[in-house]
């Protein structure tokens, strides 16, 4: 449709900083008369603290100061932005190992970490519930005796597809951290009516989304303002939250966000910022906190679930009903398990015709590591069940995985969710692209097998975007967004919208991200919803940017605005005379300096007002080959479609789905935290095994569905987690027809699938 | 973690070095398991003593018939050695794939006994070829074969005050190896050395990395290897590798798979 500048794979500009090591993270930043913080951690999953006794650790050379929860008590010292249950440091008791109890600050790392070990914590051992079925027992121990108010996080309500819940009513304290119930129609009868009816349970693992760089962070507390650098995803929703703990106005704190090390979900919402600030609070210093990996992982890990799903088919394979019940481990704090939550009851049952649902899921607090959101946002839980059960359908129904797909996908326009935004995408179409691909390629040797699956996930998160674009005196742009760039590069994505709005170089637009201080709002950088979001955000600053410009140009014409016609960098007056942007500004200005600001604002508004802003289809197919004397498992083929409508930056594109493919299939075949008593026994990247480059399938098939369809810039949607939501259930159902048996959980490691074959 | 503060000696020649070592003054040449060890706060000494600049303690050669690895080599070099390539390829070929690329560039092959890391490659290749280390120590020096070295998890049969000089390996003309090794996580699950010397009727088997400590046994004909015999000898550690059944049932595989390895290598 004529554009210049989207559409083509450009380099990105971070490449070669990032390559060589020049460019800056978090962890690169210093303060002035920074000092360096060290955590004292519970050494027990559930106990009540009696004492802490830091006389010893204050005489330790360099140690400036240890911060308790009495050091705090004076500030709002939780955070939330769902349910506010988070305590920045353990207060009364400690919910799980690993914990933070206290905060060394010290002049060097080396005494912050030496002193660690002299803070003594006396404990008074509590029962402990280490996992769902213990937490849900009849009279078990309870991880929180008080219920929290909710934050008033209004979006959680239009994020949720959520039937009437009486908020009201005075709950029974109970391990249920959040419960969700969706459904529809007459489930009973219709599993009444049903010629088959199939039921299964998944079991999906407790994972990590290792990113290469663990939390950290740098603050300082200084008259009445908080400034801290972090490696938040969301800055603004962290600076939300450290306001409410200081009650200091949203404007006397700044977050920045530099280069994440990778986030996949990890990095959302508030982590280690409470607590480097809370020690530049009590000591007046900036105060620099960096975790380990294993800190990182007791920081925040992935929900893990138990589904349970029973769907009822008609003899042809039509769907009649399908009833899900989900729990999730949720860890000690609720931190966004119950969006997760919301999210995987929305997204467990495909992108099919439903006529009767029931789906019902619980987060459920134990006494372990905290979960919050992941790459995929509860999808990869629940399509594993969904996706599983359809398939062990089929076979029953004597029918390919294909066919029954083919007769309950949705077409384009269809809801799947009453109310919401019907289906934007041809997710039939790229079913067929998936198979084609995979039958291709399809070997005939023994023990090998095929599978696919399908996944549409309500993306976008809530609309509220805002960007500005400056333009400058020699022509050249600023863009400012307040979405992070943390890998996935939204960095080059901006600058060539702006490019393409502006009609100018490519080369002349710098993207300058995350710094609520500077950049304008954005709500969150998550559900793939920069490009859509951001970029409509973007193109309306740079409509309003042009606009102005027209304006000044009539000035310096002495014509009328609507005179003024549009140019590629550049406007021209009723006479033809041509004025680039930069002579605007300084012709304007008449000094040779100014800049032009373009201001884009988004709502849940015009084409952004049904919820969700798009769908994000999931598509993904593999074919693996298992030794069957170990059970190790090879995947020889990994096919993807990213249903994107349009693909600003291809080769980002296929970048991400390859990414998303690669961790999905870390936790098919190799992820899981495990936990051994009180603690993890994996807790590092050694033990904890993710993919390396040796397990990339021998095949890799990236196809790109362009069918402009999504309400973004240039008809695009967002990509970046939908393939990474179907690969579980596609790698089980893979396995399952090369060894011929259901394995029902992941990660399928080659002594779980040795087991299953040799299995009666 | 950071590296906690230590002093760094260099000494320049074997008696130097000996002179240095305490129970708190360590002998340090790549530092890829004490390094590890000292960042877990697992150990914490005064000083670390590099052995690095000590000729005495590098170099490959041939004596008497005898291959002589000095402490201090590395595994990517010893991985190339022409003179290894030559005499004693299955060595070489087990050098190559070891560990890591960082592993391989910064490990030596002395610290690899002493730090007795059971899920090593490196110990079980060379009690299947019965070879020795050389110790010196105050008292003077002392030769120990590798099974009575590494004894145990962590543990070889070291005082703080010696020195591992050399590793030595007997060569035999017309010897026949094949090292195979199940690895799907960061170290081996099991790994299994075969060894054939026709001529003398000298036939070995070691198997390591899926208990404490390899283990090697002598036969006289590849023929009374049973791998499922050997799968019951051995004293598998059960951990997110596998179970005890499951690393049973592989290292009969892997068994299986190293003699058909040796069948397809020529003396």
């Amino acid at each position: 449709m004529g554009e210049n500048v989207v559409g083509r794979s450009v380099r990105r500009p971070d490449l070669i900083e990032k390559v060589t090591g020049a460019a800056e993270y978090c962890v690169d930043v210093t303060m002035p008369g920074m000092a360096h913080a060290k955590i004292v951690r519970s050494d027990r999953a559930h106990a009540r603290i009696t004492g802490i006794d830091v006389a010893a650790a204050l005489e330790s050379p360099g140690v400036v100061a240890v911060v308790t929860a009495d050091d705090i008590a004076a500030l709002y010292a939780r955070f939330g932005h769902i349910i506010s249950d988070h305590w920045i440091l353990a207060t009364g008791k400690v919910r799980y190992y690993g914990e933070p109890v206290a905060v060394v600050v010290a002049e060097t790392v080396a005494a912050a970490a030496d002193a660690v070990e002299l803070v003594l914590v006396s404990y008074e051992d509590l029962p402990a519930v280490m996992d769902v079925d213990a937490a849900l027992a009849g009279g078990a121990p309870l991880v929180h005796e008080q219920s929290y108010d909710a934050t008033g996080d209004e979006s959680f309500q239009n994020l949720s597809h959520l039937e009437d819940e009486a908020d009201d009513t005075e709950a029974v304290l109970s391990n249920i951290a959040h419960e969700v119930n969706v459904g529809w129609g007459d489930v009973d009868a219709a599993f009444a009516e049903a010629a088959v009816v199939v039921e299964n349970t998944v079991h999906f693992p407790m994972l990590y989304a290792y990113a290469m760089e663990p939390y950290n962070a740098v603050a300082s507390y200084h008259e009445g303002a908080l400034t801290v650098v972090s490696t938040a995803q969301h800055p603004y929703m962290v600076r939300d939250d450290l306001a409410r703990v200081f009650s200091l106005p949203l404007s006397r704190v700044r977050v920045t966000s530099p280069y994440l090390g990778g986030g996949y979900g990890s990095k959302s919402y508030t982590k280690v910022e409470p607590l480097a600030s809370v020690a530049s609070w009590v000591t007046g210093r900036p105060v620099k906190l960096t975790l380990t990996v294993e800190e990182a992982i007791y920081t925040t890990r992935v929900d893990s679930a138990r589904i349970w799903v029973k769907s009822g088919f008609a003899a042809d394979g039509t769907i009649l009903a399908r009833e899900f019940d989900i729990v999730m481990d949720s860890g000690a704090y609720a931190d966004n398990s119950p969006l997760v939550m919301a999210k995987s009851v929305n997204r467990c049952f495909g992108p099919y015709r439903v006529p009767h649902l029931r789906a019902r899921g619980r987060s459920i607090y134990t006494n372990t590591s905290p979960a919050s959101s992941y790459r995929g946002f509860g999808a990869p839980q629940g399509n594993l069940a969904g996706e599983t059960n359809l398939d062990q359908a089929a076979e029953r129904l004597g029918i390919s995985g294909a066919d029954i797909r083919r007769r309950n996908l949705v077409r384009k326009g269809e809801e799947i969710l009453p109310g919401k935004r019907g289906i934007d995408a041809d997710i039939p179409a790229d079913l067929e692209m998936v198979v084609e691909s995979l039958e291709r390629d399809r070997k005939d040797v023994p023990y090998y097998g095929i599978g696919f699956g399908c996944s549409a996930s309500d993306a976008g998160a809530y609309p509220i975007s805002t960007a500005q674009v400056r333009v400058q005196i020699d022509g050249s742009v600023l863009v400012l967004s307040g979405s992070t760039e943390m890998g996935q590069g939204s960095r080059s994505l901006l600058a060539q919208v702006a490019a393409e709005e502006l009609g100018v170089d490519l080369s002349v637009v710098t993207v300058v991200q995350s710094d609520t201080s500077v950049t304008p709002y954005e709500r969150t950088t998550g559900a793939s919803r920069t490009t859509t979001l951001v970029g409509l955000a973007l193109q309306r600053a740079c409509a309003d940017a042009r606009s102005r410009l027209r304006d000044m140009a009539a000035e310096l014409f002495e014509c009328s605005p609507g005179e003024v016609r549009d140019l590629p960098g550049a406007v021209a007056g009723p006479d033809g005379r041509e004025l680039d942007f930069g002579a605007v500004v300084r012709q304007w200005f008449g000094g040779s300096a100014g800049e032009v600001t373009g201001v884009g604002l988004l709502r849940r508004d015009g084409a952004t007002q049904k919820m969700p802003p798009f769908w994000e289809v999931g598509m993904v197919g593999v074919a693996v080959e298992i030794d069957p004397e170990t059970g190790v498992v090879a995947v020889d083929q990994l096919v993807t479609v990213a249903d994107v409508g349009f693909a600003i930056n291809p080769r980002a594109v296929e970048g991400q789905d390859l990414g998303a493919a690669t961790q999905g299939l870390g936790s098919a075949l190799h992820e899981e935290l495990v936990y051994d008593g009180a603690q993890l026994a994996n807790a590092n990247v050694v033990d904890y095994r993710v993919p390396r480059v040796k397990d990339l399938p021998r095949k890799i098939d990236l196809m790109i569905a362009e069918r402009r369809d999504g309400v973004g810039p240039y008809g695009a949607k967002g990509a970046g987690e939908g393939t990474l939501n179907p690969i579980g259930g596609a790698v089980a159902a893979a396995v399952a027809r090369a060894v011929g048996k259901w394995p029902d959980r992941l990660p399928l490691t080659p002594e779980r699938v040795w087991r299953l074959m040799s299995s009666d | 973690m950071t590296l906690p503060p230590f002093a760094l000696r260099r000494p320049v020649t074997l008696d130097e070095a000996l002179r240095e070592l305490t129970e708190d003054s360590v002998p340090y040449c790549g530092g890829t398991e004490l390094l590890l060890a000292m960042r877990a706060g697992l150990h914490r000494p005064d000083a670390l003593v590099d052995l690095k600049r000590i000729p005495e303690l590098s170099g490959v050669r041939v004596e008497d018939g005898v291959l002589v690895i000095g402490a201090t080599e590395r595994h990517a070099d010893l991985a190339t050695h022409p003179v290894i390539q030559e005499r004693l390829p299955v060595f070489a070929r087990m050098e190559r794939h070891i560990g890591n690329a960082r592993v391989r560039s910064q490990g030596s092959i002395g610290g690899n006994l002493c730090f007795a890391e059971p899920k090593s490659d490196v110990a079980t290749v060379l009690m299947a070829l019965g070879a020795s280390v050389t110790l010196a120590g105050p008292e003077g020096r002392r030769t120990a074969s590798v099974e009575e070295f590494v004894v145990g998890p962590y543990y070889a049969e070291k005082e703080p005050d010696e020195l591992l000089v050399d590793v030595r390996i007997p060569l035999r003309d017309g010897l026949r190896g094949a090292y195979v090794k199940f690895q799907t996580m960061e170290r081996p699950t099991v790994g299994v050395a075969v060894l054939a010397d026709d001529a003398a009727g000298w036939y070995r088997l070691g198997v390591g990395a899926v208990g404490e400590v390899p283990l090697a046994w002598s036969f006289g004909s590849l023929g009374e290897i049973d791998p499922d015999e050997v799968a019951a000898w051995i004293d598998p550690t059960p951990d997110l590798s596998g179970s005890e059944e499951y690393k049973r049932h592989v290292t009969a595989v892997y068994v299986r798979r190293a003699l058909a390895k040796l069948e397809q290598v020529s003396a």
